[in-house]
C-alpha cells in the first residue's frame, strides 16, 4: 500500500458514490477535481427509491456493507451532515401468503443472526402497529433503525458541505496512463487533466472507460410518487414492502432465470407526506420511459397492501438505469494493472444506502489506509480480463 | 336531500345542472376553500384545470372543483380537514 | 366501436379545427375534452338554461361557424376525459373521469391543442384565496352567466383585462379599476397598426366603449405590487408609473400577466416514423396567439397529420400565412399593452415571495440555490429546491422560476421551463383507484376499505 497522501485528486462521476467519494478526499485535505458528463445526481441517483436499509439484503458481504452502510448514515445526520435528510423509520416486510409467510420467516431468522433488531407482528398487533393495511396481511417482519434519503438531496449537501463546483458536461473519454501502471490523468474535450489519483465512480460510464461492457449492465427501474396525502401516510410507522420483494432479490432457487421484469413493491412514506412507490428491475431496453402496464402492476400491488391508496392521485413516475454487475456485487477497489487509478460503481439498487460508506471507504484506500469494510468481495480483480482493454 | 344540492361541510349547497362544484361554491359566497396539506389557502384560480389550487375531496379523493361537475347528493370537503 | 386513427387532445378552437379537417380525409377522429361541452376557454359554454355571456359580434360568429361546421363533421367527442399522456410503448392515456376508469387507446396520430395558459407574474399575497387568474374570472362568467360578486380589481397587462371588465359591466359588476402594466392610449403609432386586423379593433373598440360608460378606472402605466388579506378584505398595493403608491381594497383580485402555450409535460412533436403515435401541437399549445390563429393552426395540423397518415409526410399549405397574420397582430398588441415602467417585477420581490404556490417554495429559497458558486442545472434547482414539483407540474411556477434563474444568474445558460417540468406522464394527477380499474366514486367502496 502506498503511504503517502496524494495531493490532488480527479473523481469520475457525481452521483451519489462520486459525490461522497469527493466529500470524503476533501475533508482530508485532498484538491479534488469532480468530473461530470452532464449533471449531478442526473442518472440512477436522480431515479433511486432512496431505502437507507438492510431489510431485503441475504446473508453475505452485501447485509454486511449494508448495515455499516445504514449506521454511517445516522452518524452523519448526528453529526449535522445529513440533518433534515435522512428519515429514521423502520422498514415493515409483509407476507399475505403461505409461501410468502414461509420465506418471510427464514429471511426474519437470517437478519436476527446478522445482529439486526426485529419484531415479528401478527394479528391485533400487527394491525395496531401499521392499521392502513390490508387485513389479508399475515405477517409483518419489522426492522428497526431504518431510514430513507433521497439521492439528489444527499449528492446537493455533500458537494455543498465540501465546497466543490463540478465540472458539469465534462465526459472523460480515456484515462491517461504512463509505462509503469501508473494513472496520470483523464483525457476530456477542454483537454487533458492530470492529478495524483483517479476515481471512477461513473456508473454504466464506467463500463467504457475500464472496458467492462459485457460486465456493467444497465438495469431499469420504474418508481412512483404520489401527491401529499398526510393523514395516510402518518398511519405508515414505517416503509412496507412486499415479501414478494425477497423472491424477487434472489431467494429464487439457483438456476431458474431470471424474469425480463421483476417487480418488488415497496411503499415510502416521505416526510413531505407523499408516498414514494416502487418498483421494478428490468433487463430489457433502456428506455427511460414508463409504461402503463408496469406502473397499473405496481399500482394493484400497492392497493392490495394498502386499500386506502386508491383515493390517492399519482402525481409523478420516472424511471432510471442503476448500473448492475453480473455477478449481483458491485466493483470497488483499485483498477487491476493501475496502481493510482480506483473504482466504485455496479450498486444496482443500493447506491443511496451504501454511497456514503463507500465514499468513506475510498477514501481510505486512495490515503493509503485498510478500508473499515472488507472489500475483498468487491474486488474489480475478479473480472481482470476485462480490464485488460482498458 | 333535495335534488340539485350537495353537501359542503355540513351546509347543502345549490348548483344548477351542469355546473362546476367551483361555480356552485362561488355562487354561495365561498371564496376559501380550505387548508391544503401545507397549510395554504386553496382556491379557485385557473379555471381551466391546470393549476391545482381549487383541489377539494369528493368521497374522498381529491379532484379540481373547477372540473368537476357537481351531483345531486354527494359530499365535498375541504382537501385537508384540520378542524 | 373501433379505435380512432387520430385523437386530438382539447376541443376549443385548434382541436375542433383539426378534427374537421382530419375527417374530411376519411380517417376515423376523436376529439377528447376534460369539459362537459367543447368550445375550449375562449368559447366556454354556459350550462344549460343560462344566457350566454355578451360578447363580440365576430367572436360569437366564428364560433357558430366553427361548431356548426364540427358537428356536420360527425366528429365525436369524449367529455369528462383528461389526457394523461402517451405512455413508453406508444398507448395512449385518458382519465375518464364520468366512469372514474382509465382508457387506453393506440391511435397512429395525436394532436394536442391544449390551448394556452395565462402567466401569472409572483407577487407578495398572489396565492391567496380570492386571487385567481383574470382568464379564471371570464371562464367562470361564461359558464354561468354571473359575474363574480363583490369588488373586483383587474390587475396585471393586456387586452384581455378590458375584455374581461367589459364583461362583467354588462353583467352588472363592473370592476373597481383595471391596473395596466402598459399605456395604449400613448402607444398611438402602434396602436394605428393594429387596423391592420379590423376584427380585433371593431372588438377591443366595443369593449372599450363599455369599460369607459361604467366609468371604471382605468390605470394605465401602473402595476399590482403584492396583495395582502385585511380582515375580509384583500389590499392591493398599486404602483404608478414614478413609483408612488396606494392602496385598492376588494374583495376579489383577478391577475393577467399575458398567456403562453400550455404545453406542460406533453408529448414532444414528432413526425417521423416510428413505433409510437406521430404527435403534432396545435393552436395556442403550439404559439399562443388567440383564437382566430388557432382555428388556422387546427386545420394545418389536421391535415399535416391526415397527410402524415396517409403518405407518410405532409404538404405545406397556405395557411401558414394566416397563422402568420396573426402573429404579426399579436405582436403589435404585445407593443401596445409593452409595461411603461423599466425593471422587471420578478426583481423586486421579497425573500417571502411565494414563488411555487404547490409546494411552498419561495423567491428566498431560489436565490439562496443561486447564490452558490456552484452553477446549478434547471434540473438541479427543481430536484434540491422543489420548484415545478408540485401538483400543477410547473405550469404556474416553472417559467417564472426560469426567468429569475436567468436574472439571477447571468453567467450561466438559463434553464428552459421544460427543463423543470420534464415530459413524465401522467401529464396531470390522476387518483391510483382510476388507475387500478376501482373507481374512487364507486358504490361501496367502503366494504372494501374497512
Amino acid at each position: 500500500m502506498r503511504s503517502s497522501i496524494p495531493q490532488t485528486a480527479i473523481v469520475i462521476g457525481s452521483g451519489i458514490v462520486g459525490a461522497a467519494i469527493a466529500y470524503f478526499l476533501t475533508r482530508r485535505g485532498i484538491r479534488v477535481q469532480l468530473l461530470e458528463a452532464s449533471a449531478p445526481a442526473a442518472e440512477a441517483t436522480g431515479a433511486a427509491d432512496g431505502a437507507v436499509s438492510v431489510a431485503s439484503k441475504r446473508p453475505g458481504p452485501m447485509m454486511v456493507a449494508a448495515i455499516a452502510g445504514v449506521a454511517l448514515y445516522r452518524e452523519l445526520e448526528h453529526e449535522g451532515l445529513f440533518a433534515g435528510l435522512f428519515k429514521s423509520r423502520s422498514t415493515f416486510i409483509v407476507a399475505t401468503s403461505d409461501e410468502e409467510c414461509a420465506v418471510l420467516e427464514a429471511h426474519a431468522d437470517a437478519l436476527e443472526q446478522a445482529g439486526v433488531r426485529i419484531e415479528r407482528l401478527t394479528g391485533g398487533a400487527l394491525f395496531e402497529v401499521l392499521p392502513a393495511l390490508s387485513p389479508s396481511t399475515r405477517l409483518a417482519v419489522q426492522v428497526h433503525g431504518e431510514g430513507h434519503a433521497i439521492g439528489y438531496q444527499i449528492v446537493h449537501r455533500l458537494l455543498t458541505a465540501a465546497g466543490i463546483v463540478v465540472d458539469r458536461h465534462t465526459p472523460v473519454n480515456a484515462l491517461l496512463r504512463d509505462a509503469n501502471g501508473r494513472a496520470l490523468g483523464v483525457e476530456t474535450h477542454k483537454g487533458q487533466i492530470k492529478a495524483d489519483v483517479v476515481v471512477i465512480a461513473a456508473g454504466t460510464g464506467s463500463a467504457t472507460l475500464l472496458g467492462l461492457a459485457d460486465i456493467l449492465i444497465p438495469r431499469k427501474g420504474q418508481l412512483l410518487v404520489t401527491e401529499r396525502a398526510p393523514r395516510l401516510n402518518a398511519a405508515f410507522a414505517g416503509s412496507i414492502m412486499s415479501g414478494r420483494y425477497l423472491m424477487s432479490k434472489g431467494n429464487r432457487k439457483p438456476g431458474a432465470p431470471t424474469p425480463a421484469r421483476g417487480l418488488g413493491l415497496v411503499i415510502d412514506p416521505l416526510v413531505t407526506g407523499q408516498f414514494l412507490i416502487g418498483g421494478t428491475r428490468e433487463d430489457h431496453g433502456d428506455r427511460r420511459t414508463n409504461d402503463i402496464g408496469a406502473v397499473s402492476q405496481i399500482l394493484a400491488d400497492a392497493v392490495a397492501l394498502v386499500p386506502q391508496l386508491v383515493h390517492v392521485r399519482l402525481l409523478r413516475s420516472f424511471a432510471g438505469n442503476r448500473t448492475a454487475v453480473l455477478d449481483g456485487l458491485p466493483l470497488i477497489g483499485r483498477v487491476p494493472g493501475l496502481d493510482n487509478a480506483f473504482v466504485a460503481t455496479g450498486f444496482e439498487g443500493d447506491g443511496i444506502c451504501l454511497g456514503p460508506i463507500v465514499g468513506r471507504t475510498v477514501a481510505e484506500l486512495v490515503c493509503g489506509e485498510a478500508p473499515s469494510i472488507d472489500l475483498v468481495p468487491f474486488d474489480p480483480a475478479r473480472f481482470k480480463s476485462g480490464m485488460v482493454a482498458a | 336531500m333535495s335534488v340539485n344540492r350537495f353537501i359542503w361541510q355540513g351546509r347543502e349547497i345549490s348548483f344548477r345542472p351542469g355546473e362546476s362544484i367551483a361555480a356552485a361554491l362561488e355562487a354561495a359566497g365561498i371564496v376559501r376553500l380550505g387548508l391544503d396539506a401545507l397549510g395554504r389557502e386553496t382556491r379557485y384560480f385557473c379555471g381551466i384545470g391546470a393549476c391545482q389550487s381549487c383541489l377539494v375531496r369528493v368521497d374522498g379523493t381529491a379532484c379540481e372543483a373547477c372540473l368537476t361537475p357537481a351531483r345531486s347528493g354527494m359530499t365535498v370537503t375541504p382537501l385537508e380537514d384540520r378542524s | 366501436m373501433s379505435e380512432p386513427d387520430i385523437i386530438i387532445v382539447g376541443a376549443g378552437p385548434g382541436g375542433l379545427a383539426a378534427a374537421i379537417a382530419a375527417s374530411r380525409t376519411g380517417l376515423k377522429v376523436e376529439v377528447i375534452e376534460q369539459r362537459h361541452a367543447p368550445g375550449g376557454a375562449i368559447y366556454r359554454q354556459p350550462v344549460d338554461g343560462v344566457e350566454p355571456v355578451p360578447q363580440a359580434a365576430a367572436a360569437k360568429r366564428r364560433w357558430q361557424s366553427l361548431s356548426t361546421r364540427f358537428a356536420e363533421s360527425g366528429v365525436p367527442v369524449r367529455t369528462h376525459s383528461v389526457f394523461l399522456g402517451i405512455d413508453g410503448d406508444g398507448t395512449f392515456l385518458i382519465d375518464d373521469r364520468d366512469r372514474g376508469k382509465l382508457d387506453r387507446l393506440q391511435p397512429r396520430g395525436v394532436i394536442i391543442a391544449t390551448g394556452a395558459v395565462e402567466k401569472v407574474y409572483p407577487r407578495p399575497g398572489w396565492h391567496l384565496a380570492g386571487v385567481s387568474t383574470v382568464g379564471g374570472l371570464q371562464v367562470m362568467m361564461k359558464e354561468t352567466g354571473r359575474a363574480p360578486q363583490g369588488r373586483i380589481l383587474l390587475a396585471g397587462g393586456g387586452p384581455l383585462l378590458i375584455a374581461v371588465a367589459a364583461q362583467m359591466a354588462r353583467l352588472g359588476n363592473p370592476p373597481v379599476a383595471i391596473v395596466e402594466a402598459g399605456d395604449p392610449a400613448k402607444e398611438l403609432a402602434a396602436g394605428l397598426q393594429i387596423l391592420i386586423s379590423p376584427g380585433l379593433f371593431a372588438e377591443a373598440f366595443s369593449y372599450l366603449r363599455t369599460v369607459y360608460r361604467h366609468g371604471v378606472p382605468w390605470l394605465r402605466g401602473h402595476r399590482l405590487v403584492s396583495i395582502k388579506r385585511e380582515g375580509q378584505d384583500l389590499a392591493a398595493v398599486i404602483e404608478d408609473r414614478k413609483g408612488s403608491r396606494r392602496r385598492i381594497l376588494a374583495d376579489r383580485i383577478g391577475l393577467h400577466d399575458g398567456i403562453r402555450p400550455n404545453d406542460f409535460g406533453m408529448p414532444p412533436e414528432t413526425t417521423v416514423n416510428r413505433a409510437a403515435p406521430f404527435v403534432i401541437h396545435a393552436g395556442d399549445c403550439r404559439e399562443a396567439l388567440g383564437a382566430v390563429a388557432a382555428e388556422a393552426d387546427g386545420e394545418r395540423a389536421g391535415r399535416m397529420m391526415a397527410g402524415l397518415l396517409a403518405h407518410g409526410r405532409h404538404e405545406i399549405n397556405e395557411l401558414e400565412e394566416l397563422v402568420a397574420r396573426n402573429r404579426r397582430s399579436q405582436a403589435v398588441l404585445a407593443r401596445i399593452f409593452a409595461p411603461v415602467q423599466s425593471g422587471s417585477l420578478l426583481d423586486g420581490l421579497t425573500d417571502e415571495t411565494i414563488l411555487c404556490r404547490c409546494e411552498g417554495r419561495t423567491v428566498g429559497d431560489l436565490r439562496q440555490l443561486c447564490s452558490r458558486p456552484d452553477p446549478l442545472t434547471g434540473r438541479e434547482i427543481k430536484h434540491n429546491g422543489r420548484f415545478a414539483m408540485g401538483a400543477c407540474q410547473g405550469r404556474f411556477c416553472a417559467a417564472n422560476t426560469a426567468a429569475l434563474m436567468a436574472r439571477l444568474r447571468p453567467d450561466i445558460p438559463a434553464p428552459a421551463p421544460g427543463d423543470l417540468i420534464g415530459r413524465r406522464w401522467p401529464a396531470r394527477p390522476v387518483s391510483i383507484g382510476t388507475l387500478v380499474g376501482v373507481p374512487p366514486h364507486a358504490e361501496g367502496q367502503d366494504e372494501v376499505l374497512r
